[in-house]
C-alpha cells in the first residue's frame, strides 16, 4: 500500500484536494466548488481520492484555506496553514528561485514576495472581490460566453479598450457603458483582463518590488488573457505551473511532509460516511452576542468557534 | 550656486493651485529657473498611482505623479511642508508629512526644499521665517529676498481680485515661464473658468471643492465646463470675498480648524442665503479626511435650507460616463424644483 | 444629569472614576459590540473615520440607559477628532436624539473655556473632584500595569484563555474599587495568579510591535482582538500606546516620569515634522522597536485616517534602514476576521522563517 500524503485547501468558492506519495509525482487531484457546504466538500473530495487511489495509507495531512479550523478538526490534520504560506511553499517547490508569486482564486487575491526562498513580503486582498475569478465568471456569464473561451477571445483583440473601476460595481457598468458605444467584444475582454490586472498591481501590488521568476497561480491563472496582461504589465513572461488550481492544497501537502511526523493523526476516510453538522447560535452571556459554531460529529461536539471571551472554544478539548 | 542658473521644480498639483503666482514669481524674481510639471494627464496620475500608499486620496497621489515627472529634470525640487497658512488653522496632515512621503517613495528623488510654513500662533513671523529659510536654501538673504518677496506679494494679491472676479482660476493663466508650458485647453484659453454671467435664464450653481480638484481639469474632468453646458452658471469659492466666507463660518458652534474646510463650509453657508442660487455641488476626492465631516456638515445645512446638494466623489476608478449621468440628473431636476 | 460617554478599551473605567468623582450620575454605555458598529455605521457620513462611527453607536446604546448628556474629548486639529462632537451633535439633532454635548478640549482663545465646562459639570466640592481625578489616575496606572503582564503572559500560557478571565475579572474589581491600596493589591494578586498559570513555554516565539492609532490600537472590537489573537500564537505583543501615557503626555505635557514616545527624536530623518494624531509617534515607536530587537511591526490604522496614512507612506523609508518588518492594517466597519486572521498567520509564518535564518 502506498504512503500518501493528503493536501486539503478549503476556500470560499472551492475545495481542492491534492494527494502525492513523493511530491515530484502527483496522484490525484480534486477540484471541487464549495457551494458554501464546506464539510460536504471536503466529504465529496476525500471519497474522489478514494476513488483514484483506493484506500491508501496516509502519512501526513495538511489543511489551508478559510476553512482550515473546520477542516482540520474533522479530518484530524496534522498542519493547518494559512493560505499565505501554503502558496509561498507549493510556489517555492515548483520554481525554487522563485521571487513573486501572484495567486488570483475564486473570491481573493494575494501576491506573495519571496528573496532567497523565504517570504520577505506579502499583501492580500480580502474585501474587494473585483479582480477575482467570481467576477470574471459574472462577466463571461453576462456576456454569454463560456469562461474557458474568455481567454482566447481576449488574445485575439487588437485595440483593448480602457475600463474603469475599482469595484466590481464600476467596473461592470463601465463596460456596458463600452459594449453600448460598440467596441468590440474581443477588445472589451482583453481591456477588463488589462483593468484587473491595473488594479492587482495599485492595490494588492502597491509599492512591492516584482521581480522575476513570477509565478502566476490560481483559478484565474487558467485564463490566457489575464496571463497576457500581467506578462505586458510587468513586462515579465509569468510562470503558469501545471497544478495552478491546486496549489495551496499541495502547499498544504508539502507542509505536512515537512513536519517529518511520526504518524499521521488522520481520522482515516471513514469519515466520508460520518455524520457532520455545524451549527451556529448567539451566546447570551454578554453584550457582545457572539455568534458561536458548534461543529458536530453525529451527537458529539468536536469544537466550537467564534466566541470571544473563550467560554465556549474552551469548554471542548479536541 | 549663482552662476548656474537652478533648475526648481513646482509640481503642478495641491496648493500650487493656491499659491502658485507668488512661488512662481518669488522664485523667478531670485534668478531661479522653475520648471513646472505639465497639466495633470493620464501618465502623470499612473505615476502617481503606481507611487503613493493606496490608502491615500487621489490630489496627493497625483502629486507624487507630479514630483516624479519632476524628478529627473530638476536640480532641486520646492515642496514646502504646509502646515497653516493662517493663525489657528490647519492643512491637512497629509501635507504636514508630504516631503517625508515623497523621499520614501520618488527613486531617485532630488533634494527637496521642505520649508515649513506655519503660521499657526504668530502669521507674520511664521511667514517671514518661512521666505528666510526658501531663500537661504538656495544662497539669497537680505535685500534681494526682500524685494522678491513684494514682488511675489503684489501678484499673487493683483492674481486672488482677478479670481474673485471671476477673470482667473488656479494659477495657469499665468504665463509661466516654466519650459513645460501651460495648459491650454481646447478653446485656446489657457485653462479660464470662466464664471462670468451666462445667457439668461440659467441656473446658478454653487460648486464648492478644493482648487486642487475644481480646477485640475484632468482630475475635475471639466466638470465646471459640464455644468455651463448644462445651462449652469457658476460660483466657485474662490469668487466670494474671504471674509464673507469668515463672516459665514462664525454661525458655527466650533470654529472650524481646517482651512479648507473654512472657504467650503463657508461658501455653502453663503450661498445657501442666496435666494437666487438653485443648488450645490461639492466636488470631493475619495479618502479626503477633512471633506468627509466638513463636506456632510455642509449637506446636512443645505438640506435644512432645502437647498439641493450632489455630492460626487471621484477617484482615480472614477469613469466620466457615471459622473456625467449624476451631472445630468442633478442639473435636469433643479428647474423643476426652482421653478416651483 | 446622566452623562455618559465614548469608549475605548479599558478607558470607561477611568472616565466613570472621573465624572462620578464630580458628584455626577454615569452611565457607562454598553460594551462595544458588532451592534454599535452597525448603529453607528448607519448614520455617520460614509468616509468619515471608525472611531466617530463607532462613537455614534455608544451614545445611541447609551441614550436607551438614559443618559442625557455627553462628556468626551475633543482636539483644535489637525486631526479629525477635534471636529469628531460637532458633527455627532448635529447627526444627533437629525435623529432627533435629544443630548447636551460637553467637549473637553484645548482652548480656542482663553484657558477659562475649560475652567467653565468644568465648573458646570462639577457637583461636589473641588477637594472632592480632585480626590476622584487622582483615584481614576491610579486606575489608569493600574488598568495598564495589568494589561502589560497579559501581554508578556498571553503567548506562555498552555490553555488559552485563561489570562484573559483573570485580566477581565480584575478589570471589573479595579473598577470597583475605592483606593489606591484596594488598586494595589488588585494589580498584585491578579499578576501572581496569571504567573502561576501553567505554561507551554518559556519565552515567546516572537515578539511583535503595535503602534498606530489609539483608538484602534486600544478597542479590541475594532482592531478584532488583535492582540488576543497575536498571544495565542505565542506572539508578545509590545507597545507604547497605553493610557496613562496618554494623560500624561496630552493632559500633562509628559512631567510625570513615565515612558514616553519620543518620536521627535526618533521619527527623523523618515518623518520630520508631527502630523496630528499619533502619526509622528508610530514612526518613532516603529525605530525604537527595531532597536530593541523585535521581531515585526503592525501599524493600526482606521481606514482614511489622515495622520497614519502619513506614517504608513514613509514606513518603507524605517523597512528599509531597519530591516524590521512592518505590516499596516486599516480598519473599518469591512475588516473580516478571516482575512485579518489569514494575514496575522502568514505575517507571523514570515517573521518566523526571517528569524530561522537570521539565527541558524
Amino acid at each position: 500500500m502506498k504512503k500518501i500524503y493528503l493536501g486539503i485547501d478549503v476556500g470560499s468558492v472551492s475545495t481542492n484536494l491534492i494527494a502525492f506519495a513523493s511530491p515530484e509525482e502527483m496522484l490525484a487531484s480534486v477540484y471541487l466548488r464549495t457551494y458554501g457546504q464546506p464539510i460536504q466538500a471536503i466529504q465529496e473530495g476525500l471519497k474522489q481520492i478514494v476513488t483514484l487511489l483506493g484506500k491508501a495509507e496516509v502519512a501526513g495531512v495538511g489543511v489551508t484555506g478559510s476553512g482550515r479550523a473546520l477542516a482540520a478538526v474533522m479530518t484530524g490534520a496534522d498542519v493547518v496553514k494559512n493560505e499565505i504560506t501554503a502558496h509561498a511553499v507549493a510556489a517555492s517547490f515548483v520554481v525554487p528561485d522563485v521571487q513573486t508569486v501572484v495567486e488570483i482564486g475564486g473570491q481573493d487575491s494575494k501576491l506573495i514576495i519571496l528573496r532567497q526562498g523565504v517570504v520577505t513580503d506579502f499583501a492580500m486582498n480580502t474585501v474587494c472581490a473585483a479582480g477575482t475569478g467570481s467576477f470574471l465568471d459574472q462577466q463571461a456569464a453576462r456576456i454569454g460566453i463560456s469562461i474557458e473561451e474568455f481567454g482566447p477571445q481576449a488574445l485575439k483583440a487588437k485595440n483593448p479598450v480602457r475600463i474603469a473601476g475599482r469595484c466590481a460595481v464600476f467596473a461592470e457598468s463601465d463596460m456596458i457603458h463600452k459594449q453600448q458605444q460598440g467596441h468590440s467584444l474581443e477588445d472589451i475582454l482583453a481591456g477588463l483582463c488589462e483593468a484587473l490586472v491595473r488594479n492587482y498591481l495599485n492595490n494588492v501590488g502597491k509599492g512591492k518590488e516584482i521581480l522575476a521568476p513570477v509565478v502566476f497561480q490560481g483559478g484565474v491563472a487558467a485564463n490566457a488573457g489575464m496571463c497576457q496582461a500581467f506578462n505586458r504589465a510587468l513586462n515579465i513572461e509569468v510562470i503558469v505551473p501545471k497544478q495552478y488550481n491546486v496549489m495551496g492544497a499541495f502547499g498544504a501537502a508539502l507542509l505536512a511532509r515537512e513536519a517529518k511526523l511520526e504518524s499521521s493523526s488522520f481520522r482515516g476516510f471513514e469519515l466520508i460516511d460520518r455524520h457532520f453538522s455545524s451549527n451556529g447560535f448567539d451566546c447570551q452571556g454578554c453584550a457582545n452576542r457572539c455568534e458561536v459554531v458548534e461543529f458536530r460529529e453525529g451527537e458529539r461536539v468536536l469544537a466550537r468557534w467564534g466566541d470571544r471571551c473563550g467560554k465556549w472554544s474552551n469548554a471542548v478539548a479536541v | 550656486m549663482k552662476n548656474k542658473k537652478l533648475r526648481l521644480g513646482l509640481p503642478r498639483a495641491l496648493f500650487y493651485y493656491y499659491y502658485a503666482p507668488w512661488w512662481e514669481t518669488f522664485w523667478q524674481a531670485l534668478g531661479v529657473e522653475v520648471v513646472v510639471s505639465p497639466p495633470t494627464n493620464k501618465e502623470i496620475m499612473d505615476l502617481g498611482v503606481s507611487l503613493a500608499v493606496a490608502e491615500a486620496c487621489l490630489p496627493v497621489k497625483i502629486y507624487y505623479g507630479h514630483t516624479a515627472w519632476l524628478a529627473g529634470q530638476v536640480d532641486v525640487l520646492f515642496v514646502p511642508r504646509l502646515v497653516s497658512v493662517e493663525k489657528k488653522s490647519f492643512i491637512c496632515p497629509k501635507l504636514m508629512g508630504l516631503p517625508d512621503m515623497l523621499r520614501a517613495a520618488v527613486k531617485p528623488c532630488p533634494p527637496i526644499i521642505d520649508t515649513v510654513i506655519n503660521c499657526v500662533r504668530q502669521p507674520q513671523e511664521g511667514l517671514a521665517a518661512a521666505v528666510e529659510d526658501m531663500a537661504g536654501r538656495v544662497g539669497f538673504r537680505g535685500r534681494e529676498v526682500q524685494s522678491a518677496r513684494e514682488a511675489a506679494q503684489e501678484r499673487y494679491l493683483c492674481w486672488l481680485e482677478r479670481q474673485q472676479m471671476g477673470r482667473a482660476n488656479g494659477a495657469t493663466d499665468l504665463t509661466s515661464a516654466s519650459a513645460a508650458g501651460a495648459a491650454v485647453s481646447e478653446t485656446g484659453k489657457p485653462g479660464l473658468i470662466d464664471s462670468a454671467p451666462a445667457q439668461a435664464g440659467s441656473l446658478k450653481v454653487g460648486l464648492v471643492g478644493h482648487a486642487y480638484l475644481i480646477h485640475d481639469r484632468f482630475l475635475s474632468m471639466d466638470i465646471p465646463a459640464k455644468v455651463k453646458k448644462m445651462g449652469g452658471e457658476i460660483t466657485l469659492p474662490e469668487n466670494l470675498p474671504p471674509d464673507q466666507i469668515a463672516l459665514a463660518c462664525r454661525q458655527l458652534p466650533k470654529r472650524l480648524f481646517w482651512t479648507l474646510g473654512q472657504k467650503i463650509m463657508g461658501s455653502v453657508l453663503s450661498l445657501i442665503e442666496q435666494d437666487s442660487i438653485a443648488g450645490i455641488i461639492h466636488l470631493t476626492a475619495f479618502g479626503c479626511g477633512p471633506d468627509s465631516l466638513v463636506g456632510d456638515l455642509a449637506e446636512r445645512y443645505a438640506r435644512r435650507r432645502g437647498t439641493p446638494f450632489l455630492l460626487l466623489t471621484i477617484d482615480e476608478h472614477t469613469g466620466e460616463a457615471g459622473v456625467n449621468t449624476r451631472l445630468e440628473a442633478f442639473m435636469d431636476m433643479l428647474p423643476r424644483r426652482y421653478s416651483a | 444629569m446622566k452623562v455618559t460617554f465614548p469608549h475605548m478599551g479599558n478607558v470607561w473605567v477611568i472616565l466613570k472614576t472621573f465624572l462620578a468623582g464630580m458628584g455626577l450620575e454615569v452611565i457607562v454605555p454598553p460594551p462595544c459590540t458588532r451592534r454599535t458598529l452597525e448603529i453607528g455605521v448607519r448614520q455617520a457620513p460614509e468616509s468619515a473615520c471608525l472611531p466617530l462611527k463607532v462613537n455614534l453607536g455608544n451614545f445611541l446604546e447609551a441614550k436607551s440607559l438614559g443618559a442625557d448628556t455627553i462628556v468626551m474629548a475633543g482636539g483644535v486639529g489637525p486631526c479629525r477628532i477635534g471636529y469628531y462632537a460637532q458633527i455627532q451633535r448635529e447627526i444627533l439633532q437629525d435623529m432627533g436624539c435629544d443630548y447636551e454635548m460637553i467637549v473637553l478640549e484645548p482652548p480656542d482663545v482663553h484657558l477659562s473655556e475649560v475652567w467653565d465646562k468644568l465648573k458646570y459639570l462639577k457637583r461636589r466640592p473641588w477637594r472632592k473632584v480632585l480626590q476622584g481625578f487622582i483615584l481614576a489616575w491610579y486606575k489608569a496606572c493600574a488598568v495598564d500595569a495589568l494589561e502589560q503582564e497579559v501581554m508578556a503572559l498571553r503567548p506562555l500560557e498552555a490553555k488559552p484563555g485563561l489570562v484573559d478571565a483573570l485580566y477581565r475579572k480584575a478589570i471589573l474589581q479595579i473598577d470597583a474599587a475605592g483606593s489606591k491600596r484596594q488598586l494595589r493589591k488588585i494589580v498584585r494578586e491578579t499578576v501572581a495568579e496569571m504567573v502561576a498559570l501553567p505554561r507551554q513555554r518559556e519565552y515567546p516565539i516572537l515578539r511583535i510591535g503595535v503602534v498606530g492609532e489609539i483608538y484602534t490600537v486600544l478597542e479590541p472590537m475594532v482592531n478584532l482582538n488583535l492582540e488576543k489573537r497575536l498571544g495565542a500564537m505565542g506572539v508578545e505583543v509590545v507597545r507604547k500606546l497605553f493610557i496613562s501615557r496618554w494623560i500624561n503626555d496630552n493632559l500633562f505635557k509628559g512631567i510625570l516620569p513615565l515612558p514616553s514616545h519620543h518620536a521627535e527624536k526618533l521619527a527623523p530623518p523618515f518623518l520630520n515634522h508631527f502630523v496630528g494624531g499619533h502619526g509622528w509617534e508610530s514612526v518613532g515607536d516603529t525605530v525604537a522597536f527595531a532597536r530593541q530587537g523585535l521581531d515585526g511591526v503592525i501599524q493600526l490604522a482606521p481606514l482614511t485616517c489622515m495622520p497614519e496614512i502619513v506614517a504608513h507612506s514613509v514606513m518603507p523609508a524605517v523597512q528599509q534602514a531597519t530591516g524590521l518588518p512592518v505590516m499596516t492594517i486599516y480598519l473599518d466597519e469591512q475588516t473580516g476576521e478571516a482575512g485579518l486572521q489569514t494575514r496575522l498567520e502568514a505575517f507571523f509564518d514570515m517573521l518566523q522563517w526571517q528569524k530561522g535564518k537570521r539565527t541558524g
